[in-house]
């Protein structure tokens, strides 16, 4: 019975952490605008430079249902990768992390917040985009869409979450982390067929961006969007994204920190 | 008296150097216990090493009868730490920020009476990036309280404070004090040692260099009134020195002694320069703070500033 109150007693907590740690976001304004207003920018550009219709798998596509799964794959890894990065970094430096690994809460209960905040931030942004996308760029909402879109949040908060606390252990202050999450979020982005249309890529770029989760999350979702009756599930996209979220645990797990090296 | 805090024989090394020689002391029930020493002489090494954060390689430590490398949770709730280097989230209000710890804790205190009690009522709606330095810092000690610890450790709470701020803080740990907290204080300042705690430890270079009062470290030191003054005429020092049978150093116009028996060798000074025709101005006799002692004890031994 007392072990059951705990346990209730720190579910509570852990979501008391994370409404705590959501409502520091919506003050940070600069981290508002950069995970939120900056995507739906970012679409808006992406469809008012590339009018037209695009070639995907062979079918022709319009460009702006395109763009709507592009932004919303890239605001995934945006946030789960970039943001997460950045903020347990810049916490750890600040000795936030070793102040709360000096009070009885347990450990989990912060990651939980950290990843709770994150899955938030990313679903009612990717909502907002989808929303965008129905009212202006011909996204036509199905089940098959929705199933689609709901795995790939899933897995893809979870793969690049766990990518981004491994990272995390080797990025030494919070300065690199801040520039290596934007950076890498952007740059795998152009591999990967976000921004630009893989149709007019040369091949050798696209198989390189093939190696990274993006590239896959990217593909299965515009799958969804574009091709009715589509969920864009198909076994690589699934299978590469648990590998890489697998690594990203076996990684993070024994390495994560919670001081600073610095005075060491 | 109960033992809270003990330590024998600690030791600890970063890599092949050892910062932690073997030291041992106790901390009482109810007592604030000073722990002096300059930057590198292992006030933080010791603390963190208290505080569960960092393994020994030697001794026995035992926090509330706990082991700290081995931190339950249980112990952890019955423990308050304020630490040396950190930050806030500047967007969360005082009051929000120790609302959120205080549920860390299975027994927290009353939160507005724990704001109070560092002195920022007036600051409790206001947001952490508008306080000053010295109210972020006790807001750090309402964070270490706010569990109702048994024992607080204070890693350098007033480091690089200004002096009002510093002030403020010693009323308040002086306050919690009466509240009858077992606190353990690092601190490189003498005064503040002086001020707050009931009995001081200097570090010097990983070892105990003395122990004990304030009142205690100064007679084992043999420590002497110093009376200093000036006169326009050179003196005659080996004159003075038989006048009062102590060792009497000049450096140009001011002249100085130590003495034991300020009344006696005061007198005697007196007579000595009616009788001479000396005028003597500037004349005092000052008991000097501990401070003299702390440099003397822990200036030396060959002590880097590379860590804490």
């Amino acid at each position: 019975m007392e072990e059951w109150t705990r346990v209730m007693g720190d579910a509570g907590l852990a979501i008391a952490q994370t409404r705590f740690a959501l409502r520091g976001f919506l003050r940070h304004s600069s981290a508002f605008v950069f995970t939120v207003v900056f995507p739906v920018i970012l679409l808006l550009l992406f469809n008012a430079i590339f009018k037209g219709t695009t070639k995907f798998n062979g079918l022709n596509a319009a460009e702006a249902t395109y763009y709507t799964a592009s932004i919303v794959s890239y605001e995934i890894m945006l946030v789960s990768f970039g943001s997460l990065l950045v903020r347990v970094t810049t916490a750890r430096e600040q000795g936030l992390l070793k102040r709360f690994r000096g009070t009885p809460m347990p450990s989990w209960v912060y990651l939980f917040s950290e990843i709770g905040r994150t899955v938030v931030v990313v679903c009612s942004t990717v909502a907002l985009l989808v929303a965008v996308g129905t009212l202006f760029y011909h996204v036509q909402l199905s089940g098959h869409l929705l199933i689609g879109l709901v795995v790939y949040l899933v897995l893809g908060v979870t793969c690049f979450s766990a990518l981004a606390l491994a990272l995390a252990s080797f990025c030494a202050t919070a300065d690199s982390a801040s520039a290596i999450g934007p950076l890498s979020a952007t740059i795998l982005a152009f591999l990967s067929g976000v921004f630009i249309p893989t149709s007019i890529m040369p091949t050798w770029l696209i198989d390189l961006g093939k190696v990274f989760p993006l590239e896959h999350m990217a593909r299965g979702l515009q799958m969804a969007f574009l091709v009715p009756g589509s969920t864009g599930l198909t076994g690589v996209n699934l299978g590469v994204l648990v590998a890489w979220g697998v690594l990203g645990l076996v990684v993070a797990v024994p390495t994560f920190r919670w001081e600073s090296r610095v005075g060491l | 008296m109960t033992a809270v805090v003990e330590v024998e024989q600690l030791r600890k090394s970063y890599g092949a150097v050892e910062r932690l020689h073997g030291i041992s002391f106790e901390v009482h029930a109810g007592e604030i216990l000073g722990f002096l020493g300059v930057n590198g002489a292992g006030k933080t090494t010791t603390i963190e090493i208290l505080e569960g954060y960092r393994s020994r390689d030697g001794g026995r430590v035992s926090v509330l009868g706990t082991d700290p490398a081995k931190a339950t949770r249980e112990w952890r709730n019955r423990i308050g730490l304020v630490l040396q280097e950190c930050e806030l989230d500047p967007v969360y209000t005082v009051n929000e920020t120790v609302t959120m710890f205080a549920r860390y804790f299975r027994r927290p205190t009353d939160i507005p009476a724990t704001i109070g009690a560092v002195g920022l009522t007036e600051k409790a709606d206001d947001r952490v990036g508008r306080l000053s330095g010295g109210q972020k810092r006790r807001l750090d000690v309402a964070l270490g309280l706010v569990g109702d610890p048994e024992v607080l450790f204070l890693d350098e709470p007033t480091t690089g404070l200004d002096p009002v701020a510093r002030r403020e803080m010693w009323s308040m740990i002086e306050g919690l004090r009466l509240a009858g907290k077992t606190i353990f204080l690092t601190t490189h300042y003498m005064d503040e040692a002086q001020h707050l705690a009931d009995r001081i430890i200097i570090l010097r270079a990983g070892e105990i260099a003395a122990q004990g009062t304030a009142e205690k470290l100064s007679e084992a030191l043999g420590y002497h009134t110093e009376v200093t003054f000036e006169t326009r005429r050179g003196v005659e020092v080996r004159e003075l020195h038989g006048a009062l049978g102590v060792d009497v150093r000049v450096d140009g116009p001011l002249v100085s002694f130590r003495t034991q028996q300020v009344q006696a060798d005061l007198k005697a000074l007196l007579d000595w320069a009616q009788a001479r025709g000396v005028e003597l101005t500037n004349l005092q006799a000052v008991r000097p703070t501990l401070d003299d002692v702390f440099v003397q004890l822990a200036g030396d031994g060959g002590v880097d500033t590379s860590h804490g």
